[in-house]
């Protein structure tokens, strides 16, 4: 066995030295493989920071109520008199003084200039009370100050910076008519909430015609995820047209809208991979051929079938899994925490980074072995059954 | 037996390898023309915008309201044809997540401002005199089975009735078809009226006003005679040519150009470095071969072509079935129960892919083409 | 053998640089071959002789020198010019045939008529015609794989007549053949020099091959020693 085994080894080690000789061809297929692999972590990359985002957005403690059907927040209208009977519903936590903990919130939208390309893009201004920060977990101001209720202040996410141009602290904008300034960032570890702007929200209904109607009310729920007695309450009363789920489940469907990049991404690397894959095949068949009389040599002098076929096969997965790596650092060093902004469910801006986890990472090389084991079989077991008498013949 | 029949025979003498750089160069065209017919039909939203046609939002964004009184003023500025108001329903059908794009508009203006929308005589009037009517564009209703004569129920996710219900009923009377090949029949429409008076929030707003102008010449000052009639109102507007509208539309997502360039640019360059050095290697292997033909008395420089016309061939072949099969992939979609914009793959594209093919084909048989031109004959003959 | 001179090199000299040396295969070499003329070249390994069926061939050219074919220069050619006169005028034989393998007997003979203006008909007739004379017009399908190193080399020689060359090289034609094959082809190539007139340069280290034609050169450190020099 052990002297299979070295000898399988030995065999190895001679494709590899060898490699060198047929640089170009096996660079080929270090770059075909490199290229694909970095397509397709690029996506899953993006898709992935997109989804994190989300996720870390919604709380299992938060319920969140809308209209009926309206599947977003700024869809949805709630009346102060809907407002006031929600929050007696059963299952919502109490505060010391043993009020229900909520916040009315409005979602409205503006407009902000994209760094990127200098266009005009959807902003969302939430409407907040000083109770809706509380519903939040991990806020904080990290600059300036929280604005005053009644004044037209907003206080931007750190997202909002990072991606859209005219929001930094101490300016004045204008939104239609009327002024506001900024008086503070914030973060929320980043989630979702930092691609937004807030303000008070009565300021926000005055200043929008609202008159006293919200659009989503958050509610602190006393068990984590049960949000089992507010349902009966809406289902009781006639008068309740609402949904209620947990803010977690709310956005994660938000991020079900994904799935269909996440097929174009696989299905245009898998095409790719087809691609990268003759190529591994074209590169694999090359170096047998142009070893024949060396490969049929050692099987002269005594090397077994097998050690031609794992020497050869050994060779395909290496080149393969040095391209497989070569694109996920790649793709790391360019993607990896590049920050971006698209269109979410709302019609609104959802500034997230690209995240390329480790995890990714596997995908990526897993792809490359998988493009290597293919590539190098057919070659491999030409080599294995290559016809000793080659060796003796003279060239190609 | 002529010159292409030697680069033939060259080409065939491990088809192997051929199979596989010919099929290299397929997935890369596949790839070319299916992505690319996607950005087309991206760009046409934008390219196929009139240019004699204006939209008119509110200035703090297209989703705030605008008070319908507004649509008398506008139309008695100078320099107008028409002008079309619409507000934005949320429609979906049946389920929520089955998004219907539904618009409730002042139905005597809308052919005349989106010319675009095409019904025959009988469907026209019937638009404009049933109140309930609703006309629906081809592509939406192939893929959920309306006729005219239908009576299909619109939800809004956004109003109710004043009874409570989100449920609206409306009448087929009428599939549109879309002037160009790309316009868009993804959309349904129905009359602000009916729809505005059987709504819970009360109040005469409207989304935006699509405008046309007697001339695109005169668009600029009509532009700025709307928006300085509302400046400082409590609802002022930002009037922009229907072509930058769209566009700012679809960069709201990202740049979608961009991320199809680069994939498309990888795919070339995978296949560069795979046929390339195919190419290099198989002329390699036939330099005695190369002396001989040059010592019979072949021209370096004809020989030198061949070379390039094996690249070219490859190219052509291989990039020829690319093309062709996303013609199929263009088709599957087209048919497909999705909501996509029209996917053509058209002249252009056709013309550019050509392009591609003969750049692909030169770039990958230069090097070993100049090489045999260069081959010394004796070193290439000791060299056998 | 006429007495037309075909070929006559006056004092050709020919040297390369190698490193820092410089090299010197030829220097104020002579040599005359006559219309009809059989000549067999022998010398040992660095004696200069395939450098010296080079320039015959067109394909090296003298450092110093000049080289007269057919009462015209042949030295001052460009390297288009000299591709067109070898067309024209030289058939070529090497050791290991140097056959295309990817074409078939008759396409292999054909080759050298893409070089001319004859029409397809013309071709076909000439390639039968170079087949029959070798004796491998059933063989015109086959492919060299398919065939014995001595029906290689009468391709060979099929493809070096075709288009009716004045002047043949042979390079060792007979060097990868055993004896029996080797006399066949050498009695070939006599056929071609008496009876059709061909002039035939051969370069062998083979004395059984120089027996078969009229006269022998023997070269040595780019000298010619013994034999005729002038005829």
């Amino acid at each position: 066995m052990s002297k299979m085994l070295s000898q399988i080894w030995a065999v190895v080690v001679m494709n590899i030295r060898s490699l060198p000789q047929r640089i170009w061809m096996s660079l080929a297929a270090v770059f075909a493989i490199s290229v694909v692999v970095a397509v397709l972590l690029s996506f899953l990359s993006m898709v992935k920071g997109f989804q994190h985002t989300l996720e870390g957005t919604g709380s299992e403690e938060v319920a969140i109520v809308t209209r009926s059907g309206s599947r977003s927040e700024l869809n949805s209208s709630l009346s102060r008199d809907e407002v006031n009977i929600v929050s007696t519903a059963p299952g919502i936590a109490k505060d010391e003084s043993d009020n229900p903990i909520y916040s009315p919130e409005l979602y409205v939208v503006v407009d902000g200039i994209k760094r990127s390309s200098q266009t005009e893009v959807n902003l969302p201004m939430r409407g907040i009370s000083l109770a809706g920060f509380a519903l939040r977990d991990r806020v904080e101001i990290t600059a300036g100050r929280m604005f005053i209720p009644g004044n037209n202040e907003i206080v931007v996410g750190e997202g909002v910076l990072r991606e859209f141009d005219g929001f930094e602290l101490g300016k004045k904008i204008k939104f239609g008519k009327t002024n506001w300034e900024v008086v503070g960032t914030f973060s929320t570890g980043g989630s979702a909430f930092e691609s937004e702007l807030w303000a008070d929200a009565r300021t926000v209904q005055t200043q929008f015609q609202r008159g006293s109607s919200f659009q989503t009310i958050r509610l602190r729920l006393s068990n984590p995820g049960d949000v089992a007695g507010i349902k009966k309450l809406i289902d009781d009363d006639p008068r309740l047209i609402l949904d209620v789920e947990t803010e977690a489940d709310y956005f994660a469907e938000q991020g079900a809208a994904l799935e269909g990049t996440i097929g174009f991404g696989w299905i245009i690397s898998i095409v790719m991979s087809l691609g990268a894959l003759a190529g591994a095949l074209n590169t694999m068949y090359t170096s047998v051929s142009t070893r024949a009389s060396e490969i049929a040599t050692l099987r002269a002098i005594g090397f077994s079938n097998l050690s031609a076929f794992i020497g050869t096969l050994v060779e395909s997965i290496v080149l393969s899994v040095l391209g497989g790596i070569v694109g996920a650092l790649v793709s790391f060093a360019f993607m990896d925490g590049l920050s971006a902004s698209t269109l979410g469910a709302s019609f609104t801006q959802i500034v997230f980074t690209f995240d390329l986890t480790p995890e990714l990472f596997q995908s990526g090389i897993a792809l490359a072995l998988i493009i290597g084991v293919v590539g190098g079989f057919f070659p491999a077991w030409q080599a294995a059954r290559l016809p000793v008498i080659v060796a003796f013949r003279r060239g190609n | 037996m002529s010159d292409l029949y030697l680069i033939f025979k060259n080409l065939t003498r491990k088809p192997l390898r051929l199979f596989l750089t010919v099929f290299a160069t397929f997935i890369a065209f596949l790839i070319y023309g299916s992505i690319t017919a996607f950005q087309v039909a991206l760009d046409s939203g934008v390219e196929l915008s009139a240019d004699d046609r204006l939209v008119t939002v509110n200035k703090i964004n297209f989703t705030q309201p605008l008070p319908i009184s507004y649509v008398n003023k506008v139309k008695a500025i100078e320099g107008i044809e028409g002008v079309v108001h619409m507000n934005w329903f949320g429609g979906y059908y049946q389920d929520p997540r089955q998004q219907v794009l539904t618009f409730a508009v002042d139905q005597d203006s809308l052919l005349d401002v989106y010319d675009e929308i095409l019904l025959s005589e009988e469907e026209r009037t019937n638009w404009e005199q049933n109140r309930q009517a609703v006309i629906v564009g081809q592509s939406i209703a192939q893929i959920h089975g309306w006729k005219v004569g239908d009576r299909i129920p619109l939800n809004s996710n956004i109003f109710s009735q004043q009874d409570g219900s989100s449920t609206w009923e409306f009448d087929v009377v009428g599939v549109y078809k879309g002037a160009e090949a790309q316009t868009d029949t993804n959309s349904v429409y129905i009359h602000y009226k009916y729809f505005n008076e059987t709504q819970s929030f009360g109040g005469d707003y409207i989304g935006w006003m699509g405008i046309r102008t007697q001339d695109p010449a005169l668009n600029e000052q009509v532009i700025k005679a709307i928006d300085e009639m509302f400046v400082n109102t409590t609802f002022e507007t930002e009037t922009v040519p229907e072509k930058a509208f769209n566009k700012a539309f679809i960069e709201q997502a990202g740049n979608i150009g961009l991320i199809l360039g680069s994939i498309v640019a990888a795919a070339f360059f995978i296949i560069l470095v795979i046929v390339g050095n195919s190419m290099v290697l198989s002329v390699r292997e036939r330099t005695n071969e190369i002396g001989v033909m040059k010592t019979l008395g072949f021209q370096s420089s004809r020989i030198f072509r061949m070379v390039l016309g094996e690249s070219l061939l490859v190219a052509f072949i291989g990039g020829g079935l690319g093309i062709t099969l996303s013609y199929g992939v263009v088709f599957l979609f087209n048919n497909a129960p999705i909501q996509l914009p029209v996917l053509v793959i058209n002249s252009e594209i056709l013309l550019r892919a050509l392009a591609y093919i003969a750049g692909l084909g030169l770039i990958t048989g230069i090097i070993p083409a100049v090489s045999a031109l260069r081959l010394n004959i004796i070193t290439a003959l000791s060299r056998g | 053998m006429t007495d037309k001179i075909l070929y006559d090199l006056k004092n050709v000299e020919k040297s390369f640089v190698k490193g820092k040396e410089r090299i010197t295969v030829f220097d104020q070499l002579n040599m005359s071959i006559k219309e009809g003329d059989f000549l067999a070249i022998m010398g040992p390994s660095g004696s200069g002789k395939t450098t010296l069926l080079n320039m015959l061939g067109g394909v090296d050219q003298p450092t110093g020198g000049e080289v007269w074919f057919d009462d015209s220069r042949v030295d001052t050619l460009s390297e288009g010019e000299l591709a067109k006169w070898r067309a024209n005028n030289i058939g070529f034989i090497f050791q290991f045939y140097n056959l295309m393998p990817m074409l078939n007997a008759a396409r292999n003979v054909e080759l050298p008529l893409l070089l001319t203006n004859l029409s397809k008909k013309q071709r076909k007739q000439s390639v039968e015609t170079a087949l029959e004379l070798v004796g491998l017009a059933d063989r015109a399908k086959h492919m060299p794989n398919e065939m014995s190193g001595g029906q290689q080399q009468r391709v060979a020689i099929a493809r070096a007549i075709v288009s009716d060359p004045k002047l043949m090289l042979c390079d060792e034609p007979t060097g990868d053949l055993d004896r029996n094959t080797a006399d066949e082809i050498l009695e070939m190539l006599q056929l071609l020099n008496q009876k059709f007139g061909k002039t035939i340069v051969m370069v062998t280290h083979d004395p059984q091959a120089a027996k078969y034609a009229k006269r022998t050169l023997h070269l040595d450190k780019g000298e010619f020693v013994e034999g005729d020099l002038a005829a």
